[in-house]
């Protein structure tokens, strides 16, 4: 017996204004920051309040959504704001932020595809999905967990669940914020024809049979409706008894996780700065989490009062969704950073990676907290020197000590050992940098005796010279002579010619 | 100052009353190197500082430290060198070193300290052997004491080399006692810290009485 079609459809009523009164909540946490007004406690009443009191959005000098709180007031959709605010004294009036309305588009979106993968972006704060394949008892729990999401991400929703999007959507617009109904539902009976949205001919038609709403129009034979109304007719009932859908426009969410905020008050500390990153930081996580990927890489665009704009990426090593790791490298970044005027605004996206793969032979070991030693490495740098910490590296010459060093690359934990090398001969060298400068005295050509600031006496046994030349294509050529002394009282030293001058360039050790 | 004789009698009816427990496996890292595993039952203690003294000028000590970081990448072990003179000379390419060039021992100790709470590499090595004496004289106990402590903390491991006997926080410490020749240029490399004289001159809970070599 095949399964009946089921569709949800998230709700969220007045999605615009909604996405304004975020705005404005930044704006709060911002300004509270600034002040040092305690935070939590503040910005919790100011939603709270944003709630209760009447809040209208207005757009084109018209009020285009009202909360519940405004339409009890009178404050009614199309109104001018100044009757509005005759009407409703205490209304606050917001207006349309249409990037954020966008944004938020895109995350609603996302946080559905998490739970089917056939949505419908089917207008500003609604979404369809389609529940085929989903074999759970209990609808509600996952619908809850959606809204719970949502709700982090700063929105109120409801959800409806129906045989067909249509119903799913009524049912939707009706719950509190969750309501499953079935063709049979009475309170799908009482609405109204125009839910279903018919054309204006065949709504003529049923109002002058009498026909107002669904379930009265579900009682009339299937057939009759065939014969009199066409195909329309039978379309329009089929709807009504929840035996046909409309065809969904699926779609996949694009994979963008981005947030921009233009704030209210100019910045010029750090620190409510970082509050208001952590905020995005934390919705963009959450974000990326709906899709089961991890953080990659952060792009932080900064906005200055001065039109100027200040770009950073910052690649994770180790992609993750931790906040606290994230917002670490964040903010360890905008420690360094000293911008030419007040920060105006920001965009901040992160781009998501699949989790990385790694297989270690059964005696290698990785790093075990990749991005904890990325930091390190940076602080590392920090102290001694950016070009004075990494992995060695022998550069192809012959001229003695070239080495570079490399930053460790972010697979450095795979990297599988270095080879096993052909035997050596001698002991190692530790080397002086700078070469010690020495007076060298000669007889027949050979160091008999070494002066120097550290290393002083005669030579006791000596082998060399051993020469070697290089770059002499170059302007920078070189040629030095070597030779490896024994000092009387203990020591080995290499001692060097080079371009007429004698120095200690190391010690064996 | 030369410790009574009642005292060194009552240490020895104390450890044999209650001997001291061996380490288990688990809490030393092997480093591969024969003349340290050796002495030092294993391997070098995690959780610890072993110091290895050099106090000649040429005795072996770079030799051992090529052996030991070349023995640990064979083992697929990640090595940190905190270079306090920035002295080390690459012989061979090495993928698993991180090697930290200082200026001088108070940038050292700060690097050992960053790399050490970090807690990503297995042997952190902090090579102090060619500090000056003066300069880490003027490093405070307890520096060494907190270096010990972050060591016990984040379960590393610290092989500290210097010219001299210098921390009082290490749980071992060991000296190179002979010199090197030149007649030590014909032979392995890989035998040289073989053939060294390596005593202990302290070692926790046991009879040896700190010995200070001459710098």
């Amino acid at each position: 017996m095949p399964r009946s079609k089921l569709f949800a459809v998230v709700h969220t009523p007045y999605f615009r204004l909604q996405c304004a009164q975020q705005k404005l909540l930044n704006a709060e946490i911002e300004f509270n920051q600034q002040t040092n007004l305690p935070l939590f406690g503040e910005t919790k009443t100011v939603h709270k309040t944003g709630d209760k009191i009447p809040s209208a959005l207005l757009d084109d000098a018209e009020i285009v959504e009202v909360n519940p709180a405004a339409d009890a007031a009178g404050v009614s959709i199309g109104i001018t704001p100044s009757l509005a605010l005759a009407r409703a004294p205490e209304l606050q009036l917001y207006s349309s932020v249409a990037e954020q309305e966008e944004q938020q588009q895109e995350a609603l979106l996302q946080l559905c595809y998490r739970f089917s993968p056939f949505i419908e972006n089917t207008s500003p704060g609604v979404c369809t999905l389609d529940l085929r394949g989903r074999k759970d008892q209990h609808q509600e729990w996952w619908a809850r967990e959606l809204l719970a999401e949502w709700r982090i991400l700063g929105f109120t929703a409801q959800i409806g669940i129906g045989p067909n999007p249509e119903l799913a959507e009524q049912a939707a617009k009706f719950a509190n914020p969750y309501l499953a109904v079935n063709a049979n539902s009475q309170l799908l009976r009482s609405l109204s024809l125009e839910s279903l949205q018919p054309s204006h001919e065949l709504l003529d038609i049923l109002h002058n049979w009498g026909i107002r709403t669904l379930g009265e129009l579900v009682h009339l034979p299937r057939e009759d409706i065939g014969v009199r109304l066409g195909l329309e007719g039978l379309a329009l009932w089929d709807r009504a008894s929840g035996r046909s859908t409309k065809v969904l426009h699926h779609m996949q969410p694009p994979e963008i996780f981005r947030e921009s905020i233009d704030l209210e008050q100019r910045l010029e500390t750090l620190e409510p700065l970082l509050f208001i990153l952590r905020r995005s930081l934390e919705h963009l996580t959450l974000r990326v989490e709906s899709v089961y990927r991890l953080v990659a890489e952060i792009r932080l665009l900064l906005l200055l009062d001065n039109e100027e704009t200040l770009e950073r990426s910052l690649q994770i090593p180790a992609p993750t969704r931790d906040v606290a790791v994230l917002f670490r490298v964040l903010a360890q970044y905008l420690e360094t950073v000293q911008t030419t005027a007040p920060v105006v605004g920001f965009v901040l996206e992160v781009f998501a990676s699949n989790p990385g793969k790694h297989q270690f032979d059964l005696f290698q070991s990785g790093l075990k907290d990749p991005n904890r030693f990325f930091n390190t490495l940076a602080r590392l740098a920090a102290l001694v020197g950016n070009n004075r910490v990494g992995i060695p590296e022998k550069i192809a010459t012959h001229r003695p000590d070239s080495v570079r060093m490399q930053w460790p690359a972010f697979d450095w934990m795979d990297k599988a050992p270095t080879a096993t090398k052909s035997p050596r001969i001698g002991p190692a060298l530790r080397r002086y940098r700078p070469p010690i400068p020495a007076r060298v005295e000669l007889i027949s050509g050979k160091p008999v005796k070494i002066q120097s600031q550290s290393v002083n006496g005669q030579i006791n046994k000596l082998a060399g010279p051993w020469r070697s030349s290089g770059d002499w294509w170059y302007t920078d050529r070189w040629e030095i002579q070597e030779w490896d002394i024994e000092l009387t009282q203990g020591g080995l030293y290499r001692l060097t010619l080079s371009a007429g001058s004698w120095s200690i360039t190391g010690g064996y050790d | 100052m030369p410790q009574s004789g009642k005292i060194i009698e009552l240490r020895q009816v104390l450890a044999e009353r209650f001997p001291r427990e061996l380490p288990s496996p688990s809490s030393l890292l092997a480093t591969g190197v024969d003349c340290l595993d050796r002495p030092l039952e294993g391997g070098l203690r995690r959780g610890s500082i072993t110091q290895l003294v050099a106090p000649l000028p040429s005795c072996g000590s770079a030799s051992l430290l090529h052996e030991l970081i070349e023995s640990m990448q064979a083992a697929s072990q990640f090595v940190a060198l905190i270079d306090g003179k920035n002295s080390f000379e690459l012989i061979d390419p090495a993928n698993l070193l991180l090697w930290i060039r200082c200026d001088n021992v108070s940038q050292a100790i700060r690097a050992a300290d960053l790399i050490i709470r970090d807690g990503n590499i297995v042997l952190s090595i902090l090579d102090l052997k060619h500090n000056e004496a003066r300069e880490l004289r003027k490093v405070p106990a307890t520096s060494w004491y907190r270096l010990q402590r972050v060591t016990a903390e984040f379960e590393t491991t610290l092989l500290l080399i210097t010219s001299y006997y210098i921390s009082g926080s290490s749980i071992a410490t060991l000296q190179i006692n002979n010199s090197l020749r030149i007649t030590d240029f014909s032979e392995l490399s890989s035998t040289i810290p073989q053939s060294r004289l390596i005593d202990f001159i302290y070692r926790k809970n046991h009879q040896v009485e700190p010995q200070y070599a001459q710098v």
